[in-house]
């Protein structure tokens, strides 16, 4: 328990950094921020309607500590101010529109892809030098090589677009209105496949070598050998005994990875126009809308770190070694 | 080596599931929308937001709520230069053209029932003046008052004599009093469910991929909207919403789509589309404030040097036309002088007589090639334009490459939007691209390409005459304009302006913009073309109401349903 | 003064020795050579890449052997140009990745306490803070350009080197060697420099490698995203135009296939390159090497076994 509440107090503190350097980075940078409602009208605005923006924006002229204190005390309240771009929605409401897609999207791939990578990886240690060991981590490290943004509009291009087995973005038909039954279920997974299977792909090599190469080590312990040794059946030693043990150092990379991992799906959902986050993030940058942006970036940091945290208490009970310490 | 199979054997099931799923789900449906929903991508964006506020700022108040929710009280068809009585039906001018009486259409009902009136023309403008962030078009600029005189008819007073103020106020779009006047703050009012006078009013779906506008039940017209419903897609990018409409997902769209012969109208019967050159004409504005660009023969040198047929081959593909020297795009038709266009013979790609002109402006070249000032300071410039913006980065480019021929040492710079704009409007450059401003008068165009109102001096931000040009002969002709009702009066007055713009040349013209329109004859018929233009193809002309004529006219192919 | 057994040796010949043995690294080395050599020379070849040459979105052809651009640019050119951009752009920011993790890990992990908590804290909370999103909010406000780029993937790539030059550091701090230095007087700086970092000689340049991959990768998504000089030709500003120029809808996918290909080249010859070195440098992996070279003297198959026996020294 006090393990978890330590990394608790950490994810606080990591959490504090971002929010600061979220208030700090716009006010650091040339440009004011105003002239990019602009944008859409070419121009068209009055000086005094821009006046009236401004204030509507908060950008007032408050010494810098107390914008801060304002600001801190606003963003705990949930309250991330106005989009420029969706003006007048807060930038909540324009968050919450995506924010289901991407970590359905981000989650499901970055489960998919770590289970699948860690059990090749098992087999790869198990059988070293067999084919799969000889020829899957190369593969997998040439795709997880190629950028993933990259990968998806080759699959949107062949499977989608020239082939047309697959649909050309969004999350579900757009004829369709979500509800829990079967159509519904199966055209959101029709559409989740080729973006999924990006992420997937690129991030596989990844896993399996990771787990590979701690599999070996651990294959090399003495526990392992006095187990086999012992007669225990071979499957059982690797699951119940190398295994295991080789999976801790991996499941502290999937923590790491997450942020990773939602990093390249936000360039997916941008290349297979899927609703969430990542196109969200771009149009902002591309419209200048700061208030969005941030939200956008604030909320993705959230996430990870309360995934992070999800991690440790998987950790926790993994290794028996902190939970004995801790308690 | 069995062994090692079977241990990942339980996910079999898993993977199997997950290709089977995509095999079953292996084709397109082929369009299943029926024939009464018109799908339209008119802008890109990420995600819809719900938000029908006409009124509000820029970005939010955008098609469909303008030109289709709420209405304007005139429309101006651009392809015909004419306006087309909508919720006004006549106007004129009393008082020595100091008061603008409009009279609007009877029969108008809002889409709750109630009668829309005068006054709902008076509430708005009141509103607008008591939030000015609302009054996007400027109208308390030149107005200083507006009041119903009737049921059907309301009076602008001009602060001054100011004709084309009258464009402004017919372009405004109305509102319903009696829902808006109890809206604390109608500057953020997201107005969710719009009550309007417009043909398509009801909210019938919102998410954040599409959403649908029905028709309203009580629309003036009679028999119209002739269809059911106007269902929006949100695509993030361009690319992706010809991708739908290659596909035949969607009926209409505003987009840019390169080869569209090839790419679009080759793949299907059906396939149309319609680039009239009606958008707004583009330049290359030379900083006059700035050392050689003052000098007429110097911008006229650049216009020389310039190959503007390679220029729109390559920025534009070919949709659009170089400029003729008055730069007006063919949304001025009524008003242009093919003559006064025709004059210049600077408007012709020439890099002998460019040379000889910079020549003979003192700026020789020097032994690496370079034109020096007379002061010795070597003519090294950036062309400032605006990063991701593709069109104008090639066109950029070209003119670059065409400059160094003429000894010019241009290179193409990119910014952020933001920062490309303060830069241009605080006069920060030497040579940028820009747009023009548009109306259905040249005043506007050439009151910011050369009014010596509107030159700002350096470090302040102005809208728009970001060369700072300002000239005595402009002004007297544009204040002329602004008092002159009379219409041949007018177009001898555009002459003059014509004139006045090619004799001082304040700004080297481009090319007109092509407004986009392409759409899809499977499921509806009747949209503006070449051989039946009407009006202007593009869902992206709102800002004056135009589509509201395309709305109002296309029909559902009976066939269909 | 002992040092670690497999760096007594260093040294450039040594080094390439060890890669010419390995056959990942010296397929690694190769693929990395023709990119760099291509960089090196190959603009010399092609001409202005920016320059339009023909008509736009022409196919392969003789005359322009990757066909052209959206833009009526050479292909090739532009790939081959963007080539140097690239891996210039690459290799710098993972040195300077590895420079700012190196001296904040080192740092932490030599001193401990207080500042080894601050520091250590400070690269964990970089970790968990997702680096893409952070890279795309920092990089929209910076006027685009090289500079910003390489800023921005530093701010958001150092820390997982100072984790691991922290961890290393710390171990070397216990060794005999460093607390002889400590005693006989020498300045912090000096066991630094003198007696700490190059024992990590092989783990520096893996860093390097490392951090090199992360930087060309990550760069070339934020200059896809057109957070870059779009302007200037590079690998990512290609794809970012290939997108912009809709290669997928005209089915251009001339403009970026050549690219994706060579982005994805070079990284995965950087990860052979450093699985080589992992490879030679790792001393339990050279153990097993030699254990497997001796079992197929012996004609015994090299099996799944890991040479426990050997090992244990």
């Amino acid at each position: 328990m006090r393990y978890l509440l330590r990394r608790l107090g950490f994810y606080l503190v990591a959490a504090w950094v971002a929010l600061t350097l979220n208030f700090f980075l716009p006010r650091l940078m040339p440009g004011d921020p105003a002239t990019a409602i602009f944008a859409r009208l070419r121009g068209r605005v009055s000086p005094e309607a821009m006046q009236a923006l401004r204030e509507a924006f908060g950008l007032t002229g408050e010494p810098l500590w107390r914008q801060y204190f304002t600001y801190l005390g606003s963003v705990l309240h949930g309250d991330f101010g106005m989009s420029v771009a969706y003006f007048p929605a807060p930038v909540t409401q324009v968050i919450a529109t995506g924010f289901v897609w991407t970590i359905f999207l981000a989650g499901t791939s970055v489960v998919i892809s770590f289970v699948l990578g860690t059990l090749l990886g098992v087999v790869s240690a198990w059988r070293r030098r067999g084919w799969i060991d000889t020829w899957l981590p190369s593969t997998l490290a040439f795709l997880g090589a190629f950028p993933y943004f990259w990968l998806a509009m080759v699959f949107l291009y062949v499977l989608g677009f020239t082939l047309g087995w697959f649909p050309l973005g969004h999350a579900y038909g757009d004829d369709l209105s979500p509800a829990w039954n079967g159509t519904f279920i199966a055209d959101v997974a029709r559409h989740a496949i080729l973006p999924v299977t990006t992420v997937v792909l690129a991030t596989l090599g990844g896993w399996l070598l990771s787990m590979r190469n701690t599999m070996i080590a651990v294959l090399g312990s003495d526990y392992v050998h006095l187990a086999r040794a012992r007669g225990i059946h071979p499957r059982r030693v690797m699951l119940r005994y190398a295994a295991r043990n080789a999976l801790l150092p991996n499941v502290t990379g999937f923590g790491m990875a997450l942020g990773f991992v939602l990093g390249g799906s936000l360039l997916t959902e941008i290349v297979f126009s899927y609703p969430g986050q990542g196109y969200l993030l771009v149009q902002a940058v591309r419209s200048q809308d700061y208030p969005l942006m941030q939200g956008i970036f604030l909320v993705i940091t959230l996430a990870v770190l309360a995934a992070n945290w999800l991690v440790d208490i998987v950790y926790l009970w993994l290794d028996p070694r902190i939970r004995d310490a801790s308690s | 080596m069995r062994r090692r199979v079977r241990t990942i054997a339980p996910h079999l099931p898993v993977i199997a599931a997950i290709v089977l799923l995509a095999a079953s789900a292996c084709t397109r449906k082929q369009a299943a929308t029926p024939g009464g929903v018109l799908v339209v991508s008119q802008e890109q964006q990420a995600s819809w937001i719900r938000n029908f506020n006409p009124l509000t700022t820029a970005t939010a108040a955008r098609w469909p709520s303008l030109a289709g929710v709420y209405e304007p009280l005139f429309v101006f068809n651009s392809i015909r230069a004419e306006y087309v009585p909508w919720l006004g039906v006549d106007h004129e001018w009393l008082s020595g053209n100091r008061v603008l009486r409009v009279t609007t259409r009877e029969g108008v009902r809002w889409s709750d029932g109630t009668p829309f009136t005068a006054r709902d023309v008076a509430f708005t403008f009141q509103l607008m003046k008591k939030f000015p962030a609302l009054d996007r078009r400027g109208c308390w600029g030149f107005l200083s008052g507006v009041r119903a005189t009737g049921d059907r008819t309301v009076e602008f007073e001009f602060k001054r004599v100011f004709i084309p103020g009258f464009d402004e106020v017919a372009a405004q779009q109305i509102v319903p009093e009696h829902a808006w006047k109890d809206v604390a703050d109608p500057v953020t009012y997201a107005n969710e469910t719009p009550v309007a006078t417009g043909p398509f009013t009801e909210v019938r779906v919102f998410r954040n991929q599409v959403y649908e506008l029905g028709r309203n039940p009580y629309y003036w017209q009679e028999g119209r909207p002739r269809f059911e419903a106007i269902r929006c897609l949100a695509y993030p990018s361009n690319d992706r919403a010809n991708m739908a409409l290659v596909f035949d997902e969607l009926d209409w769209a505003g987009n840019f789509i390169p080869a569209v012969d090839r790419v679009f109208v080759a793949r299907k019967e059906g396939h149309h589309y319609w680039f009239p050159l009606t958008g707004s004409s583009i330049f290359l504005y030379a900083n006059t404030q700035r050392a050689p660009f003052g000098d007429l023969r110097v911008r006229k040198a650049l216009s020389m040097a310039i190959d503007r047929d390679l220029l729109v081959d390559v920025a534009l593909y070919r949709y659009s036309r170089p400029a003729d020297a008055t730069g007006l795009s063919d949304a001025y038709s009524a008003w242009h002088n093919q003559a006064i266009g025709e004059s210049a013979p600077w408007m012709h790609h020439d890099l002998a007589r460019a040379n000889a002109l910079l020549d003979e402006a003192g700026l020789a070249r020097g032994a690496d090639g370079i034109r020096r000032r007379p002061d010795g300071r070597a003519l090294k410039y950036d062309i400032v334009t605006v990063s991701g913006w593709s069109d104008w980065v090639r066109a950029s480019q070209v003119i670059a490459r065409n400059l160094r021929e003429a000894g010019i040492d241009a290179s193409v710079r990119t910014y952020d939007f933001a920062a490309w704009f303060q830069r241009v409007q605080e006069g920060d450059f030497d040579l940028c691209l820009g747009w023009s401003f548009e109306g259905p008068t040249p005043y506007l165009f050439y009151r910011w390409l050369m009014s010596s109102a509107t030159v700002a001096p350096a470090g302040t931000a102005s809208m728009g005459n970001w060369h700072r040009y300002g000239s005595a002969r402009a002004d007297s002709v544009l204040a002329a304009f602004e008092r002159e009702p009379d219409p041949t009066a007018m177009k001898q007055l555009s002459d003059a302006l014509q004139q006045t713009f090619v004799d001082e040349f304040p700004a080297v013209p481009l090319y007109p913009n092509p407004s986009w329109a392409e759409y899809n004859t499977a499921r509806f018929s009747g949209f503006p073309s070449r051989e039946n233009p009407y009006c202007d193809p593009s869902p992206n002309k709102f800002d004056r109401g135009e589509c509201l004529i395309v709305l109002t006219t296309i029909e559902p192919d009976t066939a269909v349903k | 003064m002992k040092r670690p057994a497999f760096d007594s040796h260093s040294g450039t010949g040594a080094w390439i020795h060890a890669i010419r043995r390995d056959r990942k690294a010296s397929a690694g080395a190769i693929i990395i050579a023709f990119f760099v050599l291509l960089a090196l020379i190959g603009p010399l070849f092609v001409g202005d890449s920016t320059a339009p040459v023909g008509i736009p979105l022409q196919p392969p052809s003789a005359a322009h052997w990757l066909g052209t651009t959206g833009q009526g640019q050479d292909v090739l050119a532009q790939l081959v140009v963007g080539t140097r951009t690239s891996l210039a752009i690459g290799f710098a920011v993972g040195l300077v990745v590895v420079l700012v993790g190196a001296m904040v890990g080192v740092t932490a992990g030599y001193f401990g306490g207080r500042i080894d908590g601050l520091l250590s804290l400070l690269f964990n909370v970089f970790l968990v803070i997702p680096g893409l999103p952070l890279a795309i909010v920092i990089a929209a406000y910076l006027p685009s350009g090289p500079l910003t780029l390489g800023l921005v993937l530093v701010v958001t790539g150092w820390a997982w080197n100072a984790r691991v030059l922290r961890a290393q550091t710390l171990s070397q701090r216990k060794r005999d060697f460093v607390a002889a230095a400590v005693v006989a007087g020498e300045s912090s700086a000096r066991i630094v420099t003198r007696e700490i970092l190059p024992t990590m000689t092989s783990l520096l340049v893996a860093q390097v490698i490392g951090a090199t991959v992360y930087a060309i990768g990550a760069q070339v998504g934020l200059e896809f995203l057109g957070l870059g000089d779009v302007s200037a030709v590079t690998w990512g500003t290609n794809l970012y135009w290939a997108q912009n120029d809709s290669a997928l809808l005209t089915g251009a996918w001339w403009t970026f296939t050549p690219t994706g290909l060579c982005v994805a080249l070079v990284g995965f010859g950087l990860v052979l390159l450093n699985s080589g070195f992992d490879e030679i440098t790792n001393p339990r992996l050279q153990l097993e090497r030699a254990w497997r070279g001796y079992l197929e003297k012996e004609g015994g198959e090299p099996s799944s076994s890991t040479p426990v026996v050997m090992r244990r020294e």
